[in-house]
This record gives structure tokens, C-alpha cells and sequence, in this order.
């Protein structure tokens, strides 16, 4: 028997998961939760339920049914059964599109991964743009076209809609309202235009809610014409976010985040990031100094460095000594690198805040280096078009026809709008959508929508570069396109070509296909060049990208900006509101991937809550600890809270997050959706209740009041403690340089400190392992910023399945990696570092030695096998892993019953059934695959054949993956950099999987 | 005081303590045999077909390639199935009336597909690869057995995990070279395969491939 030395914990420790753990106070001296132990059985009860088991055991078993073979009659172009086929395509998103590589086996998309010729994917693939897959496949999309809930034809509905039109179209289009959200589809803006052109007194609405018109207000006030701006992140040595989170948010992020990872190498030359937000984000969070600012503060902040700049005139102080000292040495800094830096005001600032970042760029000359602009890639209506004005069309009575596409205002419109009583007021309402929604059930006709990937089309990404988007299948439920429900709307209203002048005449065929090619044909012809259109069409489509069509940079001049007018200054807490990392307005909340995916920093799942910073909760007489009623694994326990904001109230489970501003609470969109489907309904609370305008970001004066209402919310890291352990690492550059192994600051208690323990090294004996491949992974903590793209991609790849709420709280999510955060630093203001944990494949692996069934087992390359079919479920293996990563069906949590979501699943791995356990293979389905095709070809195996799907989906390429035992391999170079160490080595578990310390470089003046 | 058994339960207790060991046993040899059987199995059972192929006639007497109807084999762990197209492409010259080629015709002209009855069934967590057992020498009637012989096709191993274990513990023993993988009568004798799979071994880097993430995943 070895007896571990018990552990000096030093308090406080550096690092903490929760504050609870920080504190010391809460931690639960028992081994097992209470509850946790065996259900109070007498001994009959039990008899009888063992012998039931026995008997049933034996009663399902039978002779299986024979199968059929059904091959093809004509067997299609490059299909080889077995062998998936890859499609590029794209995801159009508000501000621009993503460039995706779509997996495809017989006919069925079952992956999503980046497209490595796209400039807004690199190959990488968010966490969004991956649950997609999961979205085409959601049984509770609308199936069929209704009239009042009456299903009807898609023919039928023509004939009935074009004589409802016919009026319309005779008065040019008075009283016909079209509502989109933001269009980056070059075919549909000029659908749009021929319509508006057809029925010239119609008006075209557009309700982006998760992109404010701020940027474009700013850049008008900063430049005299709205642009985006496209930043090139590797050119800037100094960054300063403006409450951007822009390495994990918005059309652009996967590129961002590649670039920021090329300069956050420590033997490089790092650049340097200050972030000024309210709520933590991922990018704040990893930044090398971060100021927790109110939304409110904002302006006087971003008017004072302009000033000390020299871009303002007027005062160059901020009140606050904390900020005035940030604002020095941000100052300083830029001034340091002008031309070399750059500054990202984030979506939801203010106009005057947009404006002024322009203006400092402008002055600092970073205009054509790390920053361009370019015309805006979205198409824009002319003059007021907002949600706002279509509110108060509607209310005037000025609208008789509304045609909808794809948005949800009566979920995402503020309650100050009342959208669903104005709606009423419509005398016809057409809606094209995915789902017969809250605003799809207040309209008379529901046209189900054709999903991205059932459907033609094209989109532009943000920098401008158009993709085609291909479809991958036929549409599941009959959905129609955007293109052609307003194409058809278009043939209706240049029946009489004679009477409408200026129709253009191309528009012939409703087929989407056509729509989209018509446009291109019209746009090739254009380009005067000698290839023949198809060859350019078939390339374009086969390349993802249409070649040339990135924007040019405009030359721009920043006019003198006006210093913000003060705002309203909020009397008590201020409210802010945002977009949810990964359901953002709500559309995609009823996919199960993306409700289950812990939250950045928070790690919450299936909720929003009212976030806090813990000074704050103790001004509401709540104790900060990680919830405040405790909690245990997955349990969070926590109340109400009523929010009060003017005459509006909601409740709101508290959650308290170190590092969010005093006197301010966060709530996220997304949540309270009433008629999705199964998933997403009835989960957490609708943000959109407290706000009266459309503008509501912040600003707000909320009252917070507790109730005393319990809550328990599922959040995956609540209680556990690190017991001193070094488990992640994270050192200044300056310490870099003097020391590059980064060893753990804390002394004592530290795992690498602990005294070597006689007999741990014949604990575990070493398998056999032999031959040229002996894989393993390296995980660069520096460049991870939490973002949860990898966790996503490990479900879809691995079918994991989705365990709903209840689960969670009893600590039985399924996800084979998780992402730990790491606070470390005062709890006003810590910095976090996020460790992505999974099966890390250890050469002597505890959890082999105990299994009675050798269902785990080594193999000859060095992976922890997981063998399913002979599991029996005792989860000994689980108990004995000392990093927590098997996963065991406690129920059986994959959907047998749901037809459409077995076509998402690989087919290149087992589905698991209850009482099974499993865990990460490192994607052993993608290396046996790589290896017989080497074997095929009579080859090796070359470096880059294998590509775990984590990697692949990686935007900052943290994860490295390859044969460890190859000196040339990416990976053990890797783990060769002194900053490379392992997790609980000190068990002689030695893992395969290996980490990289997390390596900041702050500005010495700071501190 | 009187004897409660009879002097004969000696024999039937003696008995009963030896037999049940032996039943017991029989038992256990039962089941072994029984799961081995080709009721359990299904090898050597033949299936009806819609169209009762003949491998005997097409791959035997004909001699037309495997890869001409399974296409893929080379290349996927599939080795296919053949399309209609792949049936008319001789019988639109050749029998072109027969009644037994009716399904044929009728999928071709309907476009709908003809349904085969599954005869190799391997289970489902196990994720079988014809390309690299061919690339590596695995002949077609090592596993699948006298193909050229069958008039409707049967299965010849038992595909229990014993039997692929049989080759992939020792590979030696039924390798042949690339060339002969599609051969359907190529044999040989026990000292001839002995020398045989010693340089096929050497040549082909062939291993002893028995972990489980092999055929598991």
C-alpha cells in the first residue's frame, strides 16, 4: 500500500476554479456527495429487481432479422461506397460568411469542418458553424407549408398568394413591407433591388439583431461613408480591444484568432493586448492586461485616450485612478508603435466609441497596415430601415402585406416594441423560416425554409471574397430558398412586363440553382474575361471561393471626430445586454450541441443567468461563493433575482462572475423561446423582455433584487479543488526569458514539488508499445481561448450524444473534452486560463490495470483503446482515472427514436448504448483510416495524414496532434520547448498528451 | 437403527457427483459448439435472392474479374456491390428475354434498386476493410471460400472473432502474392505456404495486427 504525503495547500492558491475553492470554505471534506451512495433497499426489494434483470436479460435476445443490400441502379460520379466525399460551401452569417468543408457519405453531410482556401475560416470551424450539421437534422424544423396551420401545397399557395398580390402589385407595391435579416447573398440583394425596382413603393426592412448599426454610424461620423473594417491581426504589436471579443465573436473571428496565435508565440515576437470590457469574454480573458469597465464608462474612456493621443481635444483623465493608470500606459504604448498597432471597438459600443477608434487608428497610422476598410459586405436598404420603422409602419396601419424571411422579430424584437400586437395589425403575413416559431405561428402563411445546406446559394465573407454555397442534400422537408420565394413573389409582380418597365427579363426559372448561376453568368460576363462560364462556375463552386472578389482597401481619411456627448448616467446597476456566445439572438436554440456546450468562463449550460461581479452580490446580501447556495459537480445552486428595469420585470438565476464590473449585471439573448421545439423551449429567461429599443446594449438602470426563489443551474466546474496540484502554468514573457521551462510560482504543494514515492514507479507497468508511430498531442495553453469550437467538433465527429439539463447537474454530461478555466489574480479583476482536458492516452494508463474485462487496453501505437462491446459498465476504469475524462452512459442518452438524427452519425464509429463507458480515442477512426490508405498506397504515414477533429476545428491551431516519436513531427518538437509539461505526472501515468504553459507579456509599467 | 438409503444410492450418488461434472461440461461444449454452428452463424447457409446469381457461372466458369462487379475493393473498406447499370451492361446482348433477369430489367427501367439479401454479416462495432486485406495478399477465397464453386453464394468462415483471429495472429499462414489475391483457384500446399508467407511476410511488412482499435472503434 503507498500512502500519498498529504499536501500543504497554500491559501490563497494562484490558481482557482471557483471562488469557493479560493476561499477554502466550502469545499466538502467528503469524499462522495450526499445522496451519492447505494438507494435504501431492504433485501427482497433487491432480489426481486436482480431477478427481473436476470430474466430480462435473456428474453430480448433472438435470431437477428436478415438485412437487405440495396445498391444503385446507376451509380453516380466519384461515389465509392464507404468513402466520404467532401464538399466545400459556405455558412452565410451577418457580417459575412464562413467557408466550410462539408463531410459526406452517401449523400448525408455528417461533418463540418473549415475551408482551408477561405480568408474567414483557414481551415478552422466555430463552434456555430459546426453545430450546423445538427440544425439540418433537428426534427422539429417546420415540414410543411401551412395556410392558418392548414398544410398546404407549395402550388397551391402560389396560385392563392398571386391573387392576393395582384392589388399590390397594380399600386407599385404600397403597403408591402419585406423583412430580411442581414443580407450577404449578392443573388439576393439584387432580388431585392429587381423587386423594389418592380413594386418601387414597397419598403425593405432589415433586422440584424445581433449587429448593431453603430460601426457603420461611426465609420459615417469617423470617414463620411459607412465600411467595415477588416483587421490583420499579425501586423499589430499592440492591441487594444474596446469591449471586442473579437477572437471568439462576429463573421471574422476564426481568422482572428489565427493570426493572434501566430504572435502569442513566447520565442517569437509576441505582440500585446489590452482589453477594456464589462463582461469577461474569451478574448478579455487571455489578454495581458484587462480593465473591467461599466458600458456606461465606456465613452469618457475611449474620449480620454483619444485625447491623450492627441486625436481630442479636451480632458485626457478618467476619475477612476485604476482606469487613468490603464489609459497611461495604453497611451504610451500605441504611441510607442504607431503603425504597428491597432484598435478594435467592439460591435455593441457606441457610435461615438466606433468613431473615435477609427479616428485613433487614423492617427496612428495603422490605416493599410493592420487595418482596412472596405465597402460594407452586407446589403443595405436605403435610409431608416430598422425593425424600429417597420414597428411604427405597422402601427400607422401603413403596411397590408409583410413577407418575413428567415428572422424572428416577435423573439428577438425589445418588449418596448410590442412587435407581435403591431403584427396584428398586418392584414396579410408570410414567413419564410426553420422553424413555425413566435413569429411563424402569428402568421398566415409559414413557408418552411430550406436549410444552408439543402439549398443554392452564395454569400460573402468579410473581407468580400463570395463563395457559392452548394447544397449537400435535398431538401429534407420540401424547404424553399429566400431566392426562390422572392422569385416567385418577383414573377407574380412582373406578370404585365408592359405595364412595369425595367423589369430585367433574366429572372426565368424559380429553381434556385438557376437563380444563383444567372447572377454569376450576368457577373462573369461583366469580368470580360476568355474562361468560359462553366469552367468558372465549376471551379468556383468546386474551390469554395470565388476567385477575385475580395474587396479592394478604400483609402480613407478620418475627419475630425466630435468628443462624445455624456450620456445618461445609469443612478444604480446597469443593465447590459449581449448576444450569446454560441445561440447569439436565439436562432439556434433548439440545436441540443450548442445548449450543451458550457459557456466560456461561466461554463453554464441550458441557461442564461443575471451575471454579476462578486462585490456586487455582496452588495444584494448574497455571499459570492461559486453559486451562492454551493453546489456539487455539474450543480449550481443558486437564486432568483427579479431585474427591474422601468416598468419591466424579469427573474433571473444569479450567477457570479470574478472579473465582471461592479454595479452592472449581464444577461445574454438567446434564451425564453417559447414555440422552437423540444430543445430550446422554455429554457432560461428572454433578455429582450427588459428593453425598450432596439439599442438596449447598456445604459439601462436595472434594480436587483433577490427573492430567495432557489434556482439550480447546470454548470460543468463548480466545486472541485485543484488541491494545490500544478496543473496549469502561466508565466510573464520577462519570466519566459529567464527561466522558458515556466515552473509553477507557488512553492509547496505543488505536484511537481511532491516527494518521489517509493513503489509509485511499479504501480503501473508500462504495455508494450513498438513500431515507427507512437502518437501523442501537445496543447499550446497560450494560444487557447476557451472558445469551445474543439468540443463541438469532438461531438460531431464522435457522435456524442446530448444529455439534456438534469444530466448535467448530476455531473453526466458526455462531452469527451472539456475546457477547464483557471482564474488566477484578485477576484475584481483575474486573468483566466483555459486548459482544453481530455483522455490524455498515458503509456501507463490506471484505468487499463482495472478492468475486469480488458475492455480497456494499449495499443501497439500507443493509444488507450476503448473497446464498447465488451464493457459491462462496473466504472472502475472512470474511479481510477486520475484526469477525470471517461464518460459513462448512465442512461441511454442517444436518440434511437428520431429518424433524421441518425444521419448525422459517423459511420466510422460505434454508437454507444447504456451502461457503457467511453472516452477520447484521439479520433482513432481518422488514424486506422490514414493508415490503410498508407497501406493501400505502400507508404508511411506522412505527417499531417492525421488530424483529430479537435485540431482541425482549432481557429488558434493550440492543438497538435502526430507521431511522438518522430523528432521531425510538429508534436514533439512541441513537447521537446521547455514550457512543455504533463498533467499529474507525478503518478507515472506518463501521458501522451502534453500542455504547453500559457505565456502572457504584460507591460512592465503596469505591473 | 434402520438404513435410510438403500445400499444402491451409493451407485446413484457416486453417479450423479461424476455426472453432473460431466454435464456440466457436455454443458459448456454444447453451447461452444452451438454459438460455432452454422445456425448461430449462418456460414454455409445460402439465402433466396431476387435473382438467383450464380457466382458458379459469372466468376467461375466465365472467368470475368471479382473487381468487374465489386469495384470498390481495392479502394474501400466496402467492396460493392455492383449497380443495375453494371448487370445490363451484358445482359442487354445476352438473355435479354429470360425471366429470370425480369428484376433486372424492370430496376433498370424503373430506376429502382434491386434489394439483395445480406449473406457476410459482420457485427456492427466492427469495422471491416477490404482494400488493405487485399493490398496486403488477402486472397478473395481465403475468407469468402470456393466462390467460383457456389451457385448462389453462401459464407464460408463463421465470422466469430476467433476466425479473424486465426490470420490476423499469424498472417503468414494464408497470404498469397498481390497477384493471386483474385484468383479463385489458387492453392497451396502446407510447405509451399510456409516458405511462402515467411517472404510474403518479410515483403509485405505484415504484422500480427491483434490490438482491439484495429477492427473497434
Amino acid at each position: 500500500m503507498i500512502e500519498l504525503p498529504l499536501v500543504e495547500v497554500a491559501t490563497p492558491p494562484e490558481f482557482w476554479k471557483s471562488l469557493g475553492e479560493r476561499d477554502g470554505a466550502r469545499l466538502d471534506p467528503r469524499e462522495f456527495a450526499p445522496g451519492a451512495g447505494l438507494p435504501d433497499f431492504d433485501r427482497r426489494t433487491f432480489l426481486g429487481l436482480m431477478g427481473a434483470s436476470l430474466a430480462l436479460a435473456g428474453a430480448g435476445c433472438g435470431r437477428q432479422t436478415p438485412e437487405k443490400i440495396v445498391p444503385y441502379v446507376k451509380s453516380p460520379e466519384k461515389t465509392i461506397p464507404g468513402k466520404p466525399l467532401y464538399y466545400a460551401t459556405a455558412m452565410p452569417q451577418p457580417g459575412g460568411a464562413v467557408g466550410l468543408m462539408v463531410e459526406s457519405h452517401e449523400g448525408r453531410p455528417t461533418k463540418i469542418e473549415g475551408n482551408p482556401a477561405h480568408p474567414a475560416s483557414l481551415g478552422a470551424a466555430g463552434a456555430i458553424e459546426q453545430a450546423a450539421v445538427l440544425g439540418l437534422y433537428d426534427p422539429d424544423r417546420a415540414k410543411a407549408l401551412t395556410h392558418f396551420s392548414r398544410v398546404t401545397g407549395w402550388n397551391d399557395a402560389l396560385d392563392q398568394l398571386r391573387k392576393e398580390l395582384a392589388g399590390l402589385v397594380l399600386n407599385k407595391g404600397k403597403g408591402f413591407a419585406l423583412l430580411t435579416g442581414g443580407v450577404n447573398s449578392p443573388t439576393l440583394a439584387a432580388q431585392i433591388a429587381d423587386l423594389l425596382k418592380a413594386m418601387p413603393l414597397a419598403k425593405w426592412y432589415v433586422h440584424e439583431p445581433t449587429v448593431p448599426g453603430f460601426a457603420h454610424e461611426g465609420a459615417k461620423a469617423a470617414l463620411g461613408k459607412p465600411v467595415d473594417l477588416v483587421y490583420r491581426l499579425a501586423e499589430a504589436d499592440v492591441i487594444v480591444s474596446l469591449d471586442a471579443n473579437f477572437l471568439a465573436e462576429g463573421p471574422n473571428h476564426l481568422r482572428h484568432a489565427r493570426e493572434f496565435a501566430t504572435r502569442r508565440n513566447p520565442s517569437g515576437n509576441m505582440n500585446r493586448l489590452y482589453a477594456v470590457e464589462a463582461m469577461p469574454t474569451p478574448t478579455g480573458m487571455v489578454a495581458d492586461h484587462r480593465l473591467p469597465l461599466r458600458p456606461g464608462r465606456m465613452d469618457e474612456f475611449v474620449a480620454a485616450l483619444a485625447a491623450r493621443l492627441g486625436v481630442l481635444p479636451g480632458p485626457a483623465n478618467v476619475a477612476d485612478p485604476k482606469a487613468s493608470k490603464f489609459i497611461d500606459a495604453v497611451a504610451a504604448d500605441l504611441k510607442k508603435n504607431a503603425g504597428r498597432s491597432l484598435v478594435i471597438a467592439g460591435p455593441y459600443q457606441s457610435q461615438a466609441v466606433h468613431a473615435l477608434a477609427i479616428a485613433i487608428n487614423d492617427k496612428l497610422g495603422n490605416f493599410g497596415k493592420s487595418v482596412v476598410a472596405i465597402d460594407p459586405v452586407d446589403a443595405r436598404p436605403a435610409g431608416d430601415a430598422t425593425l424600429t420603422n417597420l414597428a411604427q409602419a405597422m402601427d400607422r396601419g401603413e403596411v397590408d402585406t409583410l413577407l418575413i424571411l428567415s428572422v424572428n422579430p416577435v423573439h428577438t424584437a425589445p418588449a418596448g416594441l410590442d412587435f407581435a400586437g403591431k403584427l396584428a395589425k398586418v392584414r396579410l403575413r408570410i414567413r419564410l423560416g426553420l422553424y413555425e416559431d413566435e413569429t411563424g405561428c402569428l402568421c398566415d402563411w409559414h413557408i418552411p425554409e430550406a436549410h444552408f445546406l439543402e439549398s443554392w446559394s452564395d454569400a460573402v465573407g468579410p473581407d468580400g471574397t463570395a463563395s457559392i454555397i452548394q447544397p449537400l442534400i435535398a431538401p429534407l422537408y420540401e424547404g424553399k430558398s429566400a431566392h426562390e420565394v422572392l422569385s416567385a413573389f418577383l414573377s407574380t409582380a412582373t406578370t404585365k412586363p408592359a405595364q412595369l418597365p425595367g423589369v430585367p427579363s433574366e429572372w426565368k426559372s424559380w429553381r434556385t440553382r438557376e437563380i444563383v448561376r444567372d447572377y454569376w453568368r450576368a457577373w462573369h460576363k461583366s469580368k470580360n474575361v476568355s474562361e468560359s462560364f462553366e469552367a468558372f462556375w465549376r471551379r468556383a463552386v468546386h474551390d469554395g471561393v470565388v476567385a477575385g472578389t475580395a474587396r479592394e482597401p478604400l483609402t480613407v481619411r478620418a475627419q475630425s471626430v466630435k468628443a462624445p456627448a455624456p450620456g445618461p448616467k445609469p443612478a444604480g446597476p446597469e443593465l447590459i445586454v449581449r448576444p450569446d456566445a454560441v445561440l447569439r439572438d436565439g436562432r439556434f436554440a433548439n440545436n441540443g450541441w450548442l445548449q450543451e456546450l458550457p459557456k466560456p468562463l461561466t461554463k453554464i449550460t441550458w441557461d442564461n443567468a443575471a451575471i454579476v461581479s462578486p462585490a456586487t452580490a455582496r452588495t444584494l446580501g448574497i455571499a459570492p461563493g461559486e453559486g451562492p447556495h454551493g453546489g456539487n459537480h455539474g450543480e449550481l445552486l443558486t437564486e432568483l433575482v427579479e431585474l427591474t428595469a422601468g416598468s419591466r420585470k424579469l427573474r433571473a438565476p444569479l450567477y457570479v462572475l470574478p472579473g465582471h464590473p461592479d454595479d452592472a449585471v449581464t444577461l445574454h439573448l438567446g434564451y425564453g423561446r417559447a414555440k422552437t421545439g423540444k430543445v430550446a423551449d422554455g429554457v432560461g429567461v428572454n433578455a429582450n423582455e427588459l428593453c425598450p429599443t432596439e439599442d438596449s446594449w447598456s445604459g439601462q438602470t436595472v434594480d436587483i433584487r433577490p427573492t430567495g426563489v432557489r434556482f439550480t443551474l447546470a454548470c460543468t466546474q463548480t466545486l472541485w479543488s485543484m488541491q494545490g496540484r500544478d496543473l496549469v502554468r502561466l508565466a510573464t514573457h520577462e519570466d519566459y526569458k529567464k527561466d522558458p521551462a515556466c515552473p509553477p510560482h507557488q512553492a509547496g504543494g505543488h505536484g511537481a514539488h511532491l516527494p518521489h514515492v517509493e513503489g509509485m514507479d511499479e504501480l503501473y507497468t508500462n504495455p508494450q508499445v513498438g513500431g515507427p508511430n507512437q502518437w501523442g498531442m501537445s496543447v499550446d495553453l497560450g494560444a487557447c481561448n476557451g472558445c469551445g469550437s474543439c468540443v463541438i467538433a469532438c461531438q460531431a465527429e464522435n457522435s456524442i450524444p446530448v444529455v439534456g439539463k438534469d444530466s448535467v447537474t448530476r455531473g453526466r454530461e458526455m462531452a469527451w473534452m472539456r475546457i477547464d478555466r483557471y482564474f488566477t489574480g484578485d477576484e475584481s479583476n483575474p486573468q483566466a486560463v483555459h486548459q482544453p482536458v481530455m483522455c490524455q492516452h498515458c503509456e501507463n494508463a490506471p484505468c487499463e490495470v482495472v478492468c475486469p474485462v480488458e475492455a480497456t487496453s494499449h495499443s501497439p501505437d500507443g493509444l488507450n483503446e476503448m473497446t464498447y462491446n465488451r464493457c459491462v459498465g462496473t466504472r472502475y476504469c472512470a474511479n481510477n482515472c486520475p484526469y477525470k475524462v471517461r464518460r459513462f452512459n448512465f442512461l441511454e442518452f442517444t436518440d434511437y427514436a428520431t429518424e433524421s438524427l441518425k444521419l448525422q452519425r459517423n459511420p466510422d464509429v460505434s454508437v454507444r448504448v447504456r451502461g457503457v463507458m467511453e472516452k477520447c480515442t484521439y479520433c482513432v477512426q481518422r488514424i486506422r483510416e490514414a493508415e490503410i490508405t498508407a497501406k493501400v498506397q505502400r507508404r508511411g504515414i506522412a505527417e499531417g495524414d492525421i488530424v483529430t477533429a479537435c485540431q482541425a476545428a482549432c481557429p488558434s491551431q493550440a492543438i497538435v496532434f502526430g507521431n511522438a516519436y518522430d523528432p521531425k513531427s510538429a508534436v514533439s518538437k512541441a513537447k521537446a520547448l521547455p514550457r512543455s509539461y504533463g498533467l499529474l505526472t507525478e503518478l507515472n501515468t506518463k501521458p501522451r498528451t502534453t500542455y504547453l504553459a500559457a505565456v502572457r507579456n504584460p507591460n512592465p509599467e503596469l505591473g | 437403527m434402520p438404513q435410510i438409503f438403500h445400499p444402491s444410492f451409493n451407485t446413484v450418488s457416486k453417479v450423479t457427483i461424476f455426472g453432473a461434472v460431466f454435464f456440466l461440461a457436455a454443458g459448456g461444449v454444447a453451447v461452444a459448439a452451438f454459438i460455432r454452428s452454422g445456425y448461430a452463424t449462418n456460414a454455409g447457409i445460402t439465402r433466396d435472392q431476387p435473382v438467383p446469381f450464380s457466382h458458379q457461372q459469372h466468376a467461375g466458369a466465365l472467368g470475368i474479374d471479382c473487381r468487374y462487379c465489386h469495384t470498390s475493393v481495392e479502394n474501400s473498406p466496402y467492396a460493392g456491390m455492383p449497380p443495375t447499370k453494371t448487370c445490363m451492361n451484358c445482359h442487354q446482348q445476352i438473355w435479354v428475354g429470360s425471366d429470370m433477369l425480369a428484376p433486372v430489367r424492370d430496376s433498370y427501367k424503373s430506376g429502382k434498386s434491386i434489394e439483395w439479401s445480406r449473406v457476410h454479416r459482420v457485427a456492427d462495432h466492427v469495422y471491416f476493410d477490404h482494400s488493405v486485406h487485399v493490398a496486403k495478399g488477402v486472397g478473395c477465397t481465403t475468407c469468402h471460400g470456393p466462390v467460383g464453386e457456389m451457385q448462389l453464394i453462401w459464407q464460408h468462415g463463421s465470422l466469430l472473432m476467433e476466425w479473424c483471429l486465426e490470420c490476423h495472429r499469424a498472417p503468414e499462414k494464408f497470404v498469397r502474392p498481390r497477384d493471386k489475391v483474385f484468383d479463385l483457384d489458387w492453392k497451396t500446399t502446407g510447405s509451399e505456404q510456409k516458405e511462402l508467407g515467411a517472404k510474403l511476410k518479410e515483403e509485405y511488412g505484415l504484422k500480427s495486427m491483434i490490438h482491439c482499435s484495429t477492427c473497434h472503434r
